[in-house]
């Protein structure tokens, strides 16, 4: 999702690793299906931002590796 | 018949403690619950049963009226969900399950559910609803789902929940009065019924394909959440406020500027702001002190209430109007949802020395003063990224130390300037300032490596919208946090600086008559049980070039740093506040470059602060810990100063 331009979107498919953290994201509600949007981007490889349905969240690059993507705009 | 107690559930942001703070007023506790220090907040609703009267008073709250009844209510932790990832989330989650050792499970709940992020909050209430709990469903932001162009239909709501929904606007006060009569009208539902069914019609739709069964459940619980919000509102998901802030506040350029503007403002509220309160109340407790010397005959009991009560207890109130501001802009930049911002900007940087974003904020605040640092770290959700963030907390350069380095460098650094514009004396404050800050940060990369490994909840962060912060919470919390303050704090501090004054009041030495009184102090302080056990761990403090002199100056400044600089004016018998200049030159006579040096070094790291020691205390619920803070930085403060010391000693000569 780092590598993505600002502004992108993407579905998630599925996660490839499940632990506590994959489990607090899908109950933040990025469950497969889910259509993200990436907002901005920290400089120097720092936290991205993502948007999806009514909530923006930041994370950083790493953290989103276990989620299988595919983007779609 | 309303219920006993009560409690406040819903996710963080939601405007839980907007709802409490409405509700119960001046009414309230606020403390640890035990063994962690997330804050544990409870209070009295008053309910009265004519519907229109409405507390006005917090001091009649205790008079027995039989017309009014009292309900408890717990204001708990957020969370998102029933499974918890965080220390806060576990509290909730125990008092919920009515496991929890302290609390009982609560007879009834009001649910507080984020109107701008209904999915988020029916989340957690369909989790939630397995508990049975009798339930009122309070909808905050209600205001803000209207000026963006939505709409939201309570009764709707209530209809598809099965249970009473009240709609609020928390900086208004809009709806609590119906929570308040739904309370007194004991309109509480388990939620049960309604949501049982939703459930199963969704999961007969479902496909049963995942092999992880409690998967399957986090997804079916969207998915009714998601239903059941766009059944009963419509909510846009741009908030047009908040974009645009953001687009400057996270600009790439001119988002590090706002901020460093931002911390600009911050740094000079606590360190500057700050500084006439502290001095007046500096003066009034010397006032009050002198007051006392007169009134009082001199002699051992004057001595003890004016050098150990009353200077102890100024000691600790003095730090009051910096703890007051940094509670403030921090509540206000935490309240419109800046801070979170602030974490996004600078988490890399904070990355690089295994700390979190949210970690600026104490780390700058101790530049001030350790204390209100150590109290702000608070806003970091992981335990271990707050306690690291705690135990380094004293290395920042505090605003203590600045007598001590101002007296040594004056006495001992020239004022030439180089190129003609930069002081040395300037450039060397600069640089124990720069040695500070650096080894903290190195510090905490250290401990992050070692005994604080690896987070178990990674830097995951909402973007909260922007809003208006609510004037009676942010007066609430600062009315807490002085109480909490002088309370806790203060009996510590006043204990230890008993026991200190003890120290250098006993045993008695013999004093003629006729000395001078400058003279007697010195001749009291050397015969003193710490002037003794100064003169008996010398050798200890040999090798950094310290006498019995200085090391009485260390010694007598455990309690607080800026002693160093009376106490080296009583073991000189100068008057300090007479002349600062004797001090100076006697210093230069009797105290070598190299030992200079390694004083200023040692004042770098070593905690000498007994405020901190009980602020550390308190904020981590165990004496293990500013056990280990003062270690650990004498270590640092010996090595430094000897490596300084010794090697000093070989290029002077």
């Amino acid at each position: 999702m780092s590598e993505y331009p600002i502004g992108a979107t993407a579905r998630i498919l599925h996660y490839t690793h499940h632990d506590a953290f994959t489990e607090r994201l899908r109950e933040f509600g990025l469950i497969p299906g889910t259509l993200i949007r990436l907002l901005r981007k920290a400089p120097f490889k720092g936290p991205i931002e993502i948007q999806y349905r009514h909530s923006r969240i930041v994370l950083r690059p790493e953290e989103i590796s276990h989620m299988k993507l595919e983007r779609v705009g | 018949m309303q219920p006993r107690t009560i409690a406040l559930v819903g996710t963080p942001n939601s405007g839980k403690s907007t709802i409490f703070n409405a509700l119960t007023g001046l009414r309230q506790k606020v403390g640890n619950f035990s063994g962690v220090t997330v804050e544990a907040k409870t209070g009295s609703i008053r309910l009265a049963e004519q519907p229109t009267a409405q507390p006005s008073s917090p001091t009649d709250s205790t008079t027995t009226n039989a017309r009014q009844t009292h309900v408890q209510c717990i204001d708990l932790p957020g969370l998102y969900s029933l499974n918890p990832k965080t220390p806060d989330e576990k509290i909730s989650v125990e008092i919920l399950r009515g496991e929890h050792s302290r609390y009982a499970q609560p007879d009834a709940v009001v649910f507080v559910m984020e109107g701008v992020n209904l999915e988020k909050s029916l989340f957690l209430y369909a989790q939630y609803a397995a508990l049975k709990i009798p339930t009122i469903v309070a909808v905050t932001m209600i205001d803000s789902i209207q000026a963006s162009g939505g709409v939201f239909d309570d009764i709707e709501m209530a209809h598809a929940l099965g249970v009473e929904v009240c709609g609020i606007v928390g900086h208004k006060g809009i709806g609590i009065e119906d929570i308040r009569h739904a309370i007194a009208a004991n309109d509480f539902r388990p939620p049960e019924a309604a949501l049982q069914g939703l459930l199963s019609d969704i999961s007969s739709e479902l496909p049963r394909s995942t092999p992880h069964p409690e998967q399957e459940s986090i997804e079916q619980q969207h998915e009714w959440a998601r239903q059941i919000a766009s059944d009963v509102a419509r909510i846009p998901e741009h908030d047009a406020l908040t974009l645009t802030l953001d687009a400057i506040f996270l600009h790439p350029l001119w988002g590090p500027l706002v901020f460093l503007a931002v911390m600009l403002l911050f740094f000079q509220a606590i360190f500057t702001w700050a500084t006439p309160a502290m001095d007046g109340i500096d003066a009034l407790f010397a006032a009050l002190g002198d007051q006392i010397t007169t009134l009082m005959p001199a002699g051992i009991v004057q001595d003890f209430v004016v050098n150990g009560v009353i200077a102890g207890v100024g000691s600790v109130i003095k730090f009051l109007p910096q703890i007051l501001i940094l509670t403030l802009v921090i509540t206000l930049l935490e309240d419109v949802g800046y801070l979170a911002r602030g974490a996004f900007l600078v988490d890399r940087a904070m990355g690089a020395f295994g700390l979190q974003g949210r970690a600026f904020v104490p780390l700058l605040s101790s530049f001030a003063c350790a204390i209100p640092g150590m109290m702000s770290a608070r806003i970091i959700a992981s335990e271990k990224d707050r306690l690291t963030t705690i135990l380094i907390a004293p290395l920042m350069p505090c605003s203590a130390r600045l007598p001590i380095y101002v007296l040594m460098i004056t006495a001992f650094v020239p004022s030439v300037f180089l190129a003609g514009i930069l002081n040395v004396q300037g450039l060397v404050l600069m640089g124990l300032y720069a040695l500070g800050g650096v080894s903290g940060l190195l510090a905490a990369k250290v401990l992050k490596s070692t005994a604080f490994h690896g987070s178990k909840l990674p830097f995951l962060m909402e973007l909260p919208p922007y809003r208006f912060p609510t004037w009676k919470g942010l007066l609430l919390t600062l009315f807490h946090r002085t109480k909490q303050f002088l309370t806790s704090a203060g009996t510590t501090i006043l204990l230890l600086s008993v026991l200190l004054w003890g120290l250098g009041a006993f045993p008695q030495a013999q004093i003629s008559s006729g000395t001078e009184p400058i003279r007697a102090k010195q001749i009291q302080l050397e015969q003193s049980a710490l002037g003794r056990i100064g003169k008996a761990i010398e050798p200890v403090f040999a090798p950094l070039g310290f006498d019995w002199k200085v090391t009485v100056g260390v010694l007598g400044s455990f309690a607080a740093r800026e002693v160093f600089v009376s106490v080296m004016g009583q073991v000189y018998s100068v008057d300090i506040a007479e002349s600062d200049e004797q001090l100076r030159t006697i210093l230069q006579r009797t105290i070598s470059f190299p030992a200079a040096i390694s004083i200023l070094v040692f004042y770098v790291y070593a905690l000498q602060c007994m405020s901190t020691i009980a602020v550390m205390k308190r904020e981590t619920g165990s004496w293990k810990y500013p056990a280990f803070a003062f270690s650990y930085t004498l270590v640092l403060a010996y090595t430094a100063s000897l490596l300084v010391y010794q090697v000093c000693r070989v290029l002077w000569q």
